[in-house]
């Protein structure tokens, strides 16, 4: 196994999560969104979802807003700049990692 | 992932933007063809200065206070509230789009002198048709398998066209208001059956804890 290849175990555990991952990417295309639309499009339960987020503020790629829309309580979360950048180079890093595993013989 | 963008038109207000658009449309070719000869949007045709407001104030208006009015009664409720990043991409997606649109209007133009100076007044028909029949299935495709059902409203506005153009008479400028209504119609009821499907099938949230 080479360097390239063995860059797959040194990816980011936080996105790598596939629960994560799918809060991240949604994220990551969007500039902000709230928890409902994250329920909503990874069909995840509550608790699970908010476990998600509350791992991925502590690790500070998310940033969490309790906000109102009128009377409703509304949660805005939003990728803050260092997720932007985390992901981009967990993108790349899986991206590279792929690519030579494809050129191994 | 293209996914958020799709969820922009969840709700239908995507096709009503473009429904109203071409009823405003509609709504200037009209008035071109009822006013008097002299009249002063009449002095350069169809397009003139004095009548953009008719075309963009009802989609200003309906962006304004119908879009936004539908997504916080419906679908901010029901499936979440989405703000759409207007990055550096964004600017330059918007000069590309602007770009293609002044490339098509000279293609237009083109195509409109030489089908005058060859007669060939069918082909210029067919051609403008095709480009907005062409627009209308690309949403469609671009909306992703949600709505098998707009294949038929694709279907049924390819037969309007070319029923409007077959019953319609003269160059594109006489059959533009004809079709513009149409397809508003078409665009605005595809819309509403978009919006009434969505809250059919999706009920509002009761809030929980988060």
């Amino acid at each position: 196994m080479n360097e390239q290849l063995r860059a797959i175990s040194e990816l980011d555990r936080v996105i790598h999560e596939p629960g994560r991952l799918m809060i991240v990417a949604l994220l990551a295309v969007v500039k902000e969104c709230d928890f409902l639309y994250l329920l909503h499009e990874t069909e995840m339960s509550n608790g699970n979802l908010s476990t998600h987020l509350t791992r991925l503020e502590e690790a500070g790629y998310v940033e969490i807003e309790k906000t109102y829309r009128g009377k409703v309580p509304m949660t805005l979360l939003r990728l803050t700049r260092a997720g932007r950048a985390a992901f981009e180079d967990y993108r790349k890093a899986l991206k590279a990692a792929f690519l030579t595993a494809r050129s191994v013989p | 992932m293209d996914r958020p963008r799709r969820y922009e038109n969840v709700d239908g207000t995507g096709e009503m933007a473009m429904g109203v658009m071409m009823l405003s449309f509609a709504l200037v070719g009209y008035l071109s063809s009822v006013l008097p000869e002299g009249a002063l949007w009449r002095k350069n045709g169809l397009a003139t200065f004095e009548i953009l407001p008719i075309i963009f104030i009802p989609i200003w208006a309906f962006q304004h206070w119908g879009v936004k009015a539908i997504k916080r009664h419906f679908t901010w409720p029901r499936t979440g509230y989405v703000a759409y990043r207007r990055g550096g991409k964004f600017w330059w997606k918007a000069a590309v789009v602007c770009f293609a649109g002044v490339v098509l209007g000279a293609g237009g133009v083109c195509l409109t002198v030489l089908a005058r100076r060859f007669h060939a007044m069918s082909l210029e028909r067919a051609v403008y048709l095709a480009i907005l029949l062409a627009a209308y299935a690309f949403s469609v495709l671009r909306s992703g398998t949600e709505h098998a059902w707009k294949g038929l409203v694709v279907i049924f506005m390819a037969l309007g066209l070319i029923a409007i153009a077959l019953v319609v008479p003269g160059d594109a400028v006489q059959l533009f208001p004809p079709v513009a209504l149409f397809l508003g119609l078409v665009w605005l009821g595809s819309g509403v059956a978009t919006l009434y499907l969505y809250i059919r099938h999706t009920q509002p949230r009761a809030p929980e804890a988060e």
